[in-house]
C-alpha cells in the first residue's frame, strides 16, 4: 500500500507502459479468438454464427478502443 | 345365457390397428429416415427433441445445421451438446467477477491510483471478464456431437487453436453404454454415452450430453436401419 501510495510520475509512467503492452498483448489474443471463430463457424455452421462472428469481432474492436482510450488518458 | 354385449368386429380390428400403432410408436419414438424414406418439413417439427432453440443441447433434425465433413447426401438426426447445467460453474465465476469492482473501493491501495488509471483499470477487468464468458461459451457452443444416418462425429475444440473432429460409421459401432451417476446428474437427467466402435479410434465419448437414455435409443435404431439397409443392399 504504501509503495503503491508514493507512485510517482515515473512509476505511473512505467505503470502506463505496462498497462499498454498488456492491451497490445490482449489485442493479439482478441485476434486470435476471430481467426478461432471463423475457424469454428467454419467447421459448424449454425444458425446464429453470424451473431458469434459478429461478437467476436465487436470484442477486437472494444479492445483496440480501449487501447487507443489508455494511450490519450494515461 | 344370451351375451350382454358383443362388440362388432369392426370396432376390435380399429382398437387392434391403433394398439399396434401405439406399440410401434412406443418402440419407436424416434423415427430414423432410410434412404427410401425421408422426414419432411411437418413431421420434423412435431417430432420430440426437435427444437427451434439455436443453443439447444438437445436437438432431434436439427433445423439448419451443417459441419465440415458432411456428405451432401447424409441425413442429420441428432445434435447434442453438454447439459447447459454443466454451465453453471463458470456462470457463477463471472457473476462474482462482475461485482468485484464494486467492492475495490475497501482496496487503499486502489483507492491511491489517480482516477484515470483506476477508470482503465476497470474497463480492462470488465474486458477480461467479457473474455472469459465469451470462450467459455465458445467452448459449450462448437463442442458438439453429431448423429447422422450414416455417421457419429464428435467435434472437440480443446483450446483456441486445436480442432478434433472424431467420426465412425454407424455399422462400425459395437457397444454403447450410457453412463449416469450421481445426484445431480440424476436430476437433470444427463450423462456420458460411451461408444466403442470397430473404427481406428475405438472410443467415442459424448460427455453429460442431456437423455443419454433417448440418445442410446437413437444410435440402437440407427444400427438397426444400417443393418436392414446392408440386408436389403442398399447401402450408400
Amino acid at each position: 500500500m504504501e509503495i503503491l501510495s508514493s507512485l510517482n510520475t515515473s512509476g505511473l509512467l512505467l505503470l502506463k507502459i505496462a498497462i499498454l503492452f498488456s492491451l497490445l498483448l490482449y489485442i493479439v489474443f482478441s485476434l486470435v479468438v476471430v481467426k478461432q471463430v471463423n475457424l469454428m463457424t467454419d467447421t459448424l455452421d449454425v444458425e446464429i454464427d453470424r451473431f458469434i462472428r459478429f461478437l467476436a469481432n465487436v470484442q477486437l474492436i472494444f479492445v483496440m478502443g480501449v487501447f487507443v482510450f489508455s494511450l490519450i488518458t494515461l | 345365457m344370451p351375451d350382454i354385449f358383443t362388440s362388432p368386429n369392426t370396432s376390435q380390428e380399429t382398437i387392434e390397428g391403433n394398439a399396434d400403432a401405439l406399440k410401434e410408436q412406443k418402440q419407436k419414438p424416434f423415427p430414423i429416415p432410410t434412404k427410401s424414406k425421408t422426414i419432411d418439413e411437418s413431421t420434423r417439427h412435431k417430432l420430440p427433441g426437435h427444437s427451434h432453440n439455436p443453443i439447444a443441447a438437445f436437438c432431434y433434425y436439427p433445423d439448419r445445421v451443417n459441419f465440415i465433413q458432411k456428405d451432401p447426401q447424409e441425413k442429420l438426426v441428432l445434435m447434442l451438446r453438454r447439459h447447459p447445467i454443466t454451465n453453471a460453474g463458470w456462470i457463477f465465476t463471472a457473476l462474482i467477477l462482475l461485482i468485484l469492482p464494486g467492492f475495490l473501493s475497501v482496496l487503499p491501495a486502489f483507492e491511491d491510483l489517480p482516477a484515470n488509471f483506476q477508470l482503465v483499470a476497470i474497463i480492462i477487468w470488465y474486458l477480461l471478464t467479457a473474455s472469459f464468458v465469451f470462450e467459455k461459451f465458445l467452448g459449450w457452443f462448437f463442442n458438439v456431437n453429431i448423429l447422422t444416418d450414416e455417421r457419429i462425429f464428435d467435434v472437440d475444440f480443446v483450446n483456441l487453436i486445436y480442432r478434433e473432429i472424431t467420426d465412425a460409421n454407424i455399422d462400425q459401432i459395437q457397444d454403447v453404454t450410457v453412463q449416469l451417476g450421481g445426484s445431480i446428474r440424476t436430476i437433470f437427467n444427463y450423462g456420458n454415452v460411451v461408444i466403442q466402435t470397430a473404427a481406428e479410434i475405438p472410443q467415442i465419448e459424448f460427455e453429460a450430453v442431456p437423455n443419454p437414455d433417448k440418445v442410446a435409443n437413437i444410435l440402437r435404431e440407427l444400427r438397426v436401419e444400417e443393418e436392414t439397409e446392408k440386408i436389403e443392399g442398399r447401402i450408400r
